[in-house]
């Protein structure tokens, strides 16, 4: 568990040097369908998260709602 | 001043269309393990609605069609009375079980096994005036022998006013039904009358997402989780005492009434180029059972003639094993936990990821996606989803 905040903090350290103020005007890619977190197609993403969940034992870490299933 | 306020109104209204978030979904999973386990059909439908800029309501319904079989231990020679889905002419049935049976009577396959597993969740988003959002959602999933029922809230808040900064805290709260059937009387305490077994699930997040540039962004978040109840698998057995040429015990397995697990996730997407986006995602994962897990994940997306969508990619995930998981038969005598569920056990896997999105028009994609899973267990698994989504 110790890696944890170390991760954390490398992760802070490490954008803290290379964030820019991003103006609204400047948003058009991060706004791409590309660059979403759930893909181009959300629901393909709860399927892949449904099949770890199902042969893997870990889980969580990408959002609270899921919804429950008897895999396990 | 002038020039950029009409720049940022032209940049808002492009952005607004390319986030039409109105659309209706239709996919199709077909899901195949080797060695004869495995197979899952799986329609589904999702449907995403604003209304105005404050609301937005999605819906998802999922149908998972289950059959093949698991690898378990069972009793070869058991010609019992299972009532539930089993092959009871063979004795390759999870509900083989017995007692002091023949020690040449323990077999390790595959054990038969189907069910229907129907899906639907709910989700409503609220945006207020300084854009922070509220999403709460229920869920419900129904099958033959579980039932699960689902409320989740997460709220998101903007930290800076040019948005490029948020925090999100997230909780959801899950209570389980499992039906442990009882088929091999005197085992495990069964008296033959089939229980009704209680779980519950509790979950808790908190990220921090963050625009590095006008192309790049990073989020990490913080989850933990408690499980809490009957966690058992009621299918899965173990051997126990089991002496060569003498005797064993196959017994259902049994694992801890509840579990804490905590962990850590980093994601970051970058548009390399106006057609070339990396995404990368790392997972720690840690739980009071003794597994630990890595989870490394990219995908490349590569857009074409503004209407084609390439990605490719690969996840690579290692965990350690379960503090009481064993996969021999002659491992377990008097513990109090034991499983040989291969899913606790230490092992690596790999994803190999690829999808192809087709804009026929304005309003329909296509899409069709390959997948092959591999795990160090012996598990193969190749999946396709394809489907279309209708934007209106």
């Amino acid at each position: 568990m110790k890696i944890v905040p170390l991760v954390a903090l490398l992760t802070t350290l490490f954008f803290s040097g290379c964030i820019k103020d991003v103006k609204p005007w400047e948003k058009e890619i991060l706004a791409k369908k590309t660059m979403k977190e759930s893909g181009i197609n959300p629901i393909n993403k709860q399927f892949e998260e449904h099949i770890y969940f199902s042969k893997e034992a870990s889980k969580g870490g990408g959002g609270v709602a899921g919804g429950g299933c008897g895999c396990n | 001043m002038q020039l950029k306020i009409s720049l940022a109104v032209a940049t808002l209204l492009s952005t607004m269309a390319l986030n039409a978030e109105d659309y209706v979904t239709v996919q199709y999973l077909q899901y195949n393990e080797n060695k004869d386990r495995t197979d899952v059909s799986a329609p589904s439908i999702m449907i995403n609605k604003d209304f105005g800029t404050d609301y937005t309501l999605n819906a998802s319904l999922v149908v998972d069609v289950v059959s093949g079989a698991s690898q378990n231990y069972y009793d070869e020679s058991y010609d019992g009375t299972s009532s539930a889905s089993s092959d009871t002419s063979s004795g390759a049935s999870a509900f083989a079980r017995g007692l002091e049976i023949k020690a040449s009577d323990v077999e390790y396959g595959n054990t038969q096994y189907d069910d229907k597993r129907v899906a639907g969740s709910l989700l409503l988003t609220k945006r207020f005036e300084n854009r922070d959002e509220l999403t709460v959602g229920v869920s419900r999933s129904n099958e033959s022998d579980f039932y699960s029922t689902e409320a989740s809230a997460e709220y998101m808040h903007w930290l800076d006013s040019s948005k490029n900064q948020s925090v999100a805290f997230g909780v959801s709260y899950q209570v389980n039904q499992i039906l442990k059937y009882c088929n091999s009387v005197g085992v495990d305490g069964c008296s033959g009358a089939s229980q009704a077994m209680d779980a519950t699930a509790f979950n808790a997040q908190v990220s921090f997402s963050q625009n590095i540039d006008s192309s790049s962004n990073a989020k990490i978040a913080l989850f933990f989780s408690n499980d809490d109840g009957y966690l058992d698998n009621p299918y899965l057995n173990v051997v126990r005492n089991y002496k060569a040429d003498s005797s064993a015990d196959v017994v259902g397995e049994n694992r801890p009434d509840s579990k804490i697990a905590y962990g850590l996730t980093l994601k970051y997407a970058n548009a390399l180029s106006d057609t070339l986006t990396l995404h990368l995602g790392y997972r720690y994962y840690s739980d009071d059972w003794g597994i630990d897990s890595h989870t490394l994940d990219t995908d490349i997306l590569y857009e074409f003639d503004d209407d084609w969508i390439f990605k490719v990619g690969l996840r690579g995930y290692i965990q350690t094993e379960a503090d009481f998981f064993s996969g021999y038969k002659d491992y377990f005598t008097d513990e109090v936990y034991a499983s040989s569920d291969q899913r606790l056990s230490g092992f690596n896997a790999l994803t190999y990821k690829s999808s192809i999105d087709y804009k026929i028009n304005d309003e329909v994609n296509i899409n069709f996606g390959a997948n092959y899973y591999t795990q160090s267990t012996g598990l193969d698994a190749l999946y396709f989803v394809s489907g279309f989504t209708y934007g209106f």
